[in-house]
């Protein structure tokens, strides 16, 4: 399984996220954090953005990650549904998202920010996981 | 267990004495009844430790009946700290700045809604953007969005989307002088630009509702309600994605400035930094154009709801006495004077997930979807007890994966419009995630504030229209 909710916060969301590799725990995350914002199986990833993020160790390069996402949903007005990063390494990523226009019919709700709770960045014997919660 | 540490001061109170954890600089105190307390998570009894082990806070750290546990300090919590020696905190303030209620009143009776019901909540509906993805109607300049930043509400009179006389019914008349746009990141205005007039989702609603029960008719009556079944609109949203961002950007940079003052904390989450410090300080700046920017969201909506009302009822809004009844913050850090020990002391007070109390001031607790909702009277005795707060709403008892997981959102909706309530949302699943189940009770909130008279009980609210982002 690519992320499942952790059901465990009353007021926020929980998840976990796994890959392989570091580029696909990143792009797993992306897509556990979108199942909350909208319905991403019904987005369709007809536009395109290139993203870059930088920071200043591995652990923060994904909080940096999906906080610039959510701002994205903001400044583009899109919903995500396919993230493939093209290249990462330990302080800087580049992607490709995918998504289309937002549309409240598709929207779920409002992820306002990324917090440290429980925050766990991890290499595992299968690759790497994170736990991350979400203040919504 | 930390909640064992509790001790009760009586029936509605309970001491925390800083003995329990030997960080502690003050003791913590609760306001709740037994129903209440029982309910208090103890990780949120936790997190009120954590906050009376900070530099310069000031006896004592407030949990409010609506607690529960949230990032860093629970949301239903209030914490001051000394203007000279103290911090201020991204992390105490909440992501959502000022999300706050605007009351708005109407002399139309709950008959007269009762047969406009569907066509109002439809209106309502498509006037209002709601919901994750609804763009807003306002095209702003990046010139204009300064304006409002800096000005508040004042802008809002000034483009005819609000009067003087709501300005003077707002918390702060609207507008927080310390405001500084050049403290605000680029991708927050960024942000901030398409969704002023939005109301957001999540916990965010519009509802119509009519005065069930008056408790207090002096104090209803001098607020302009006269009885039973008039009607009411209450609004609920905050600062959008510019104030998530303000806090996101503040939090990264007090998180340095913890390790730059070597300031120790308890736990991460409360990044901070000394009152007197550019970190402290800009966050006070960046936070001010945020509580203005929510001000003035909030008045645009009234705008477009008067509208809507002149539409279905064919009278002016000023015909229907839609007045601002009160509009107040929620999540806000504020520099105010309290007496302490015969002394007058300034206090930076970090509200979060809290209502300012002040005496004669109306306080505002929304209830969950389909429940009840209270108008309530600051008191004297909140600003000995509580630095002048009281509880927001009815706080969450169950995860919203757990609501969507063990509720419909149509079923949810039926069984609303079976009490008489019409609900309207872009999405089923919101109707779900906000289950009135998905809340502790509103009246036991109600009732512990009331019985700790941090506020007081002038009319109970029951919802008729419900429109849900």
């Amino acid at each position: 399984m690519k992320y499942r909710i952790i059901d465990d916060l009353t007021s926020d969301v929980l998840f976990k996220a796994r890959g392989k590799d570091m580029k696909d725990v990143f792009e797993n995350a992306a897509l556990a954090m979108f199942s909350v914002i909208c319905e991403v199986e019904r987005v369709k990833p007809e536009k395109m953005l290139e993203v870059e993020v930088q920071a200043e160790s591995a652990d923060r390069l994904m909080i940096n990650w999906l906080q610039e996402l959510i701002g994205l949903v903001d400044t583009e007005s899109m919903f995500f549904s396919k993230f493939e990063v093209t290249e990462i390494g330990e302080k800087r990523l580049k992607a490709r998202i995918y998504g289309e226009d937002m549309t409240p019919e598709k929207g779920e709700t409002v992820v306002k920010a990324v917090t440290y709770y429980k925050y766990k960045f991890q290499k595992t014997k299968e690759g790497y996981s994170v736990t991350v919660s979400l203040d919504i | 267990m930390m909640k064992e540490k509790l001790e009760s001061v009586n029936e509605f109170e309970w001491r925390l004495p800083k003995s329990a954890r030997k960080e502690m600089k003050v003791d913590a105190r609760i306001i709740a009844n037994s129903k209440i307390m029982n309910a208090i998570e103890d990780d949120a009894v936790q997190q009120l430790t954590n906050v009376a082990c900070l530099p310069g806070v000031v006896e004592p750290v407030i949990g409010l009946p609506d607690m529960h546990w949230g990032y860093g300090l629970p949301m239903g919590a209030a914490s001051a700290f000394d203007a000279n020696e103290g911090i201020i905190s991204a992390g105490l303030c909440g992501f959502d700045i000022n999300c706050g209620i605007n009351l708005i009143r109407t002399n139309l009776p709950y008959d007269e809604i009762k047969k406009k019901q569907k066509e109002l909540v439809e209106e309502l509906f498509r006037a209002i953007p709601v919901g994750v993805g609804a763009k807003g109607k306002l095209r702003l300049t990046r010139d204009e969005l300064e304006e409002v930043l800096v000005k508040g509400i004042d802008w809002a009179v000034e483009n005819g989307y609000a009067t003087k006389d709501d300005k003077r019914a707002t918390e702060e008349s609207g507008r927080m002088d310390g405001a500084d746009p050049s403290k605000v990141s680029d991708l927050a205005k960024k942000r901030g630009l398409p969704q002023l007039g939005t109301l957001g989702a999540g916990n965010h609603f519009l509802e119509v509702q009519r005065v069930s029960d008056v408790l207090d008719s002096e104090t209803a009556d001098k607020w302009g309600i006269s009885g039973e079944n008039q009607s009411l609109i209450m609004l609920h949203c905050g600062s959008r994605g510019f104030g998530h961002q303000i806090a996101t950007d503040y939090l990264k940079i007090q998180e340095d400035a913890v390790k730059k003052y070597s300031i120790w904390l308890p736990d991460k989450q409360l990044a901070c930094a000394p009152v007197n410090s550019d970190e402290g300080q800009d966050f006070f700046a960046a936070m001010q154009t945020a509580v203005n920017y929510s001000f003035t969201n909030r008045a645009v909506m009234t705008k477009w709801i008067r509208e809507v009302f002149e539409k279905v009822f064919s009278r002016t809004w000023e015909d229907m006495g839609m007045d601002t009844l009160y509009a107040i913050a929620h999540n806000i850090v504020k520099l105010e004077e309290f007496k302490i020990d015969g002394k007058t002391r300034k206090l930076y007070v970090h509200r979060k997930g809290a209502t300012r109390s002040y005496p004669g001031k109306p306080v505002i607790i929304a209830g969950s979807m389909g429940t009840s909702s209270y108008l309530l009277q600051g008191t004297e005795n909140a600003l000995r007890k509580t630095f002048g707060s009281s509880a927001h709403g009815a706080g969450r008892a169950m995860s919203r994966h757990s609501a969507i997981k063990k509720f419909w959102g149509g079923k949810i909706k039926e069984e609303l419009s079976g009490k008489g309530i019409e609900a309207r949302s872009p999405n089923p699943k919101s109707l779900a995630e906000e289950a009135p189940l998905a809340y502790k009770d509103v009246e036991a909130v109600v009732d512990s504030v009331h019985g700790a008279d941090v506020s007081t009980k002038v009319a109970r609210l029951v919802p008729v229209c419900v429109v849900k982002g």
